[in-house]
């Protein structure tokens, strides 16, 4: 009989108990793999974000205005490779409960300096920038709409209108584009600035922020000294930064969900500590005459020790692994319900290494108490117990 | 009857009695649902203090006039003309002199850095106009003074100070160009106002470039009834295409959106968590169960019956859920109660709130907490009523 055969037996022994305390682990391990995943998704901005971007934005605040001049300045600037901008729209389908990520670009410099993001098929590339009244529209807002390729789509803002009064855009959809990293999300549309500052009648010829590429990371603090300083003192001063410290700190605006996050999977993790550490201890107590019976057939401490460490480990693993399945199931299964909020959602390999890691030592940590315990019995002792 | 109740009452103190005997076992029960509790109410908490911070901060008696279809005040703009026509509309009240009481307002974002993450984030800097004071209730300057109409002056919410450094009286603060200095700070009952900074409407206009530009207009209403005239008065205008609500409607719509999302996570997290301190509980009562088999078989022996071995066990299962629920509600109420935090908002800016614990949020807890302890006793009482006597008094 090995070690195995004999640690399995022990740990299903008592049916009951084994069951109730895989199904304690489990809990465990499906809150930390959902909670895991979401802030992961939560800060993929900073995972997403190019090492070589720098986002221009007003330094009052990210939602003032800068004026389109500016554009051009900073892309004649050296270390810049490329530049593009963005105006918020305020997008919402049918009904302001529909939020829609709308973004009026500029068609050519956007596609330039996101193509590490986002791949757009060339017929696509093309008809965005012939088409005035043309958008694209990424793979996940096209699935979750039910929108084809073709289809005209009436978006509206609830901040601009148009000059005429109305405040629907009838866009037509003329391509779709997908991620080309598994964490970039693709819920949102872009329509053409040139339309978009002709139409709206809110100011004319300013944009809400930049984005560019520089030839080299080296270059980023360079750069963007060069443009903060060449718009010191002017109606529209400028912060520049990195896109990573960027989306950190614009996910750090919700709150401190990491904190939130840890606090939550450590109350769970101490409750099971607490549960199936008490039960292993109670579990190897009740065998140790056997435990005694094994010792006088001449097993050592230390395989005593090692089969009751294993049992723990054992148990950690049969609880630990099918709750990290189910929350990547339940991941799966929320992922287009939850998408336009908490985008790549999802359990990664990543997060199921570090479960398995947190399983093993979860198991040692119950198991070294009552296996020390066992290890250091002295067979009289344990005989003469009843 | 009697002599069953004293049965009951007999079986169950030895049950209570005996729990020190499965000390370890019994405090990992109770520490796990006192564990649920903890989460299930610092959600609820969170929950709870941001509605009552924007909740508190919206009267029935004060209207909110929005651009048509902006739903929130950053989105919103108002001419010049529409606030000149609103100032003659029915329904408004007047000051002594007359005159309507009325505060066309901008509301502009800015940067602030907060203190716990030392990361920029987006605070609200109102431009108000001499009215703006007068038609909010309850607004006090409690350390300092009110800005000075036309000068680079700045009042600070109470709240926003405790989130959000650099912002004390004295302190020189550069939006751009313009350098505005801190006079004031100002308290407003608690409400989301407390997590705003305000100027001087006419000097942010012009050092924002936006004369002439309004964003909100609030209104304090002769009666909270009178919003009906003032609606009807703007609907009949095709130069008012604009949306008139009840400031206390405007910030229950905003509130319930996030306090909604706050609960939806809290609930399925707890109740999740509850599962996992249910299967200790379970384990816990069959190990008491396990442990008494002969006492229990002893009592059936000499005459008792099955139902109070049945209650007796019950007892002491909820009387562990009992007390995990109150350790939970004690321990959340110290580590939790008026706990300071910042979110961003329906306006895209930071609310400060409190987490807020109340009597009704402690009750649903401790519900739950004795949710678990009664179907963790269940099963292990039905086993305990039923425990054949000959194999219990065999047993060990």
């Amino acid at each position: 009989m090995n070690d195995l055969v004999l640690i399995s037996k022990n740990l299903f022994r008592k049916k009951l108990r084994a069951m109730l305390m895989l199904f304690s682990i489990l809990i465990a391990f499906l809150i930390f793999g959902v909670l895991a995943g979401f802030e992961r998704a939560f800060n993929a901005g900073e995972d997403v974000a190019a090492a070589d971007r720098l986002m221009v934005v007003n330094k009052i605040n990210f939602t003032q205005p800068l004026p389109i001049a500016y554009v051009n300045r900073v892309r004649a600037l050296p270390g810049v490779r490329q530049v593009t901008h963005f105006n918020w729209f305020g997008g919402y389908y049918q009904e302001p409960k529909n939020f829609l990520i709308v973004m009026a670009v500029d068609p050519e410099t956007y596609m330039q300096v996101y193509q590490d993001q986002i791949e757009i098929p060339v017929d696509a590339r093309q008809a965005f920038v012939r088409e005035r009244t043309g958008v694209l529209v990424g793979e996940s807002m096209l699935k979750k709409w039910g929108w084809k390729v073709g289809d005209r789509v009436p978006i509206m803002s609830n901040i601009f209108t148009q000059k005429n009064g109305s405040r629907t855009w009838d866009l037509l959809i003329v391509g779709s584009f997908t991620a080309r990293k598994p964490n970039v999300d693709t819920n949102f549309m872009v329509l053409q600035y040139q339309y978009f500052n002709e139409t709206q009648n809110l100011g004319r010829d300013l944009i809400g922020w930049m984005a560019l590429n520089t030839t080299s990371p080296s270059a980023n603090d360079g750069v963007a000294k060069a443009i903060d300083q060449m718009f010191a003192n002017s109606l529209y001063e400028t912060a520049t930064d990195t896109e990573k410290a960027f989306n950190k700190a614009f996910a750090a605006q919700l709150g401190n969900i990491a904190l939130m996050v840890a606090l939550v999977v450590g109350a769970a993790f101490a409750t099971i500590l607490m549960i199936v550490g008490n039960s292993m201890v109670m579990a190897i107590r009740e065998r140790t005459r056997e435990i005694g019976v094994l010792k006088t057939l001449g097993f050592s401490g230390g395989r005593i020790l090692r089969l009751v460490l294993g049992e723990a480990v054992l148990l950690a693993l049969l609880g630990g692994l099918p709750g990290i399945a189910l929350a990547a199931l339940f991941a799966a299964a929320m992922e287009t319900s939850v998408g336009n909020f908490i985008p790549g959602f999802a359990v990664t390999p990543g997060i199921a290494l570090n479960a398995i890691a947190l399983m093993v030592g979860f198991g040692l940590a119950t198991g070294l108490i009552p296996a020390i315990a066992a290890m250091r019995l002295n067979i009289a002792t344990a005989l003469g117990r009843s | 009857m009697r002599p069953f109740l004293l049965q009951v009452a007999a079986v169950t103190l030895i049950n209570i009695k005996s729990m020190p005997q499965r000390f370890w076992l019994s405090l990992s029960t109770v520490m796990a649902i006192a564990l649920v509790v903890v989460v299930l109410l610092s959600f609820l908490a969170m929950a709870n203090g941001f509605q009552q911070t924007l909740t508190s901060s919206g009267a029935d008696d004060v209207a909110i006039v929005l651009r048509g279809g902006s739903q929130a005040e950053i989105n919103s703009t108002v001419a010049r003309d529409q606030v000149r026509l609103l100032e003659e509309a029915p329904g408004i009240a007047r000051d002594a002199d007359g005159k309507p009481l009325l505060s066309a307002e901008l509301y502009l974002v800015v940067d602030g850095v907060k203190r716990s993450s030392q990361t920029k984030a987006n605070l609200p800097l109102r431009g108000i106009g001499t009215a703006g004071a007068a038609v909010r209730k309850g607004i006090r300057i409690v350390e300092g003074r009110m800005f000075n109409t036309g000068a680079n002056e700045i009042v600070v919410g109470k709240a926003l100070l405790r989130e959000f450094q650099g912002l004390e009286i004295g302190q020189v603060v550069p939006f751009a160009t313009s350098r505005w200095t801190v006079v004031g700070i100002f308290e407003a009952n608690g409400s989301v106002f407390e997590s705003e900074i305000w100027a001087d409407l006419p000097v942010v206009q012009s050092l924002f470039n936006r004369n002439n530009i309004f964003q909100t207009v609030r209104a304090r209403l002769q009666t909270p009834a009178a919003l009906d005239a003032l609606q009807r008065f703007v609907d009949a205008d095709p130069r008012l295409k604009l949306d008139v609500k009840s400031e206390a409607a405007y910030f229950a719509e905003q509130a319930s959106q996030t306090s909604d999302l706050i609960q939806k996570l809290g609930w399925p997290l707890s109740i999740t968590m509850a599962l996992g301190a249910l299967a200790g509980a379970l384990n816990t009562m069959y190990s008491s169960v396990a442990a008494r088999a002969a006492e229990i078989a002893t009592l059936r022996a000499i005459g008792f019956g099955g139902f109070p071995a049945f209650i007796g066990t019950l007892v002491e299962s909820l009387i562990l859920a009992a007390l995990g629920g109150l350790l939970g509600s004690i321990a959340t109420t110290l580590a939790f109660q008026g706990f300071s935090a910042s979110t961003l908002g329906a306006s895209f800016t930071q609310v400060v709130f409190s987490f807020s614990l109340s009597p009704a949020l402690v009750i649903e807890a401790l519900l739950l907490a004795l949710a678990v302890g009664f179907a963790g006793g269940l099963l292990p009482a039905l086993r305990a009523a039923r425990l054949p006597i000959v194999a219990g008094l065999s047993g060990s």
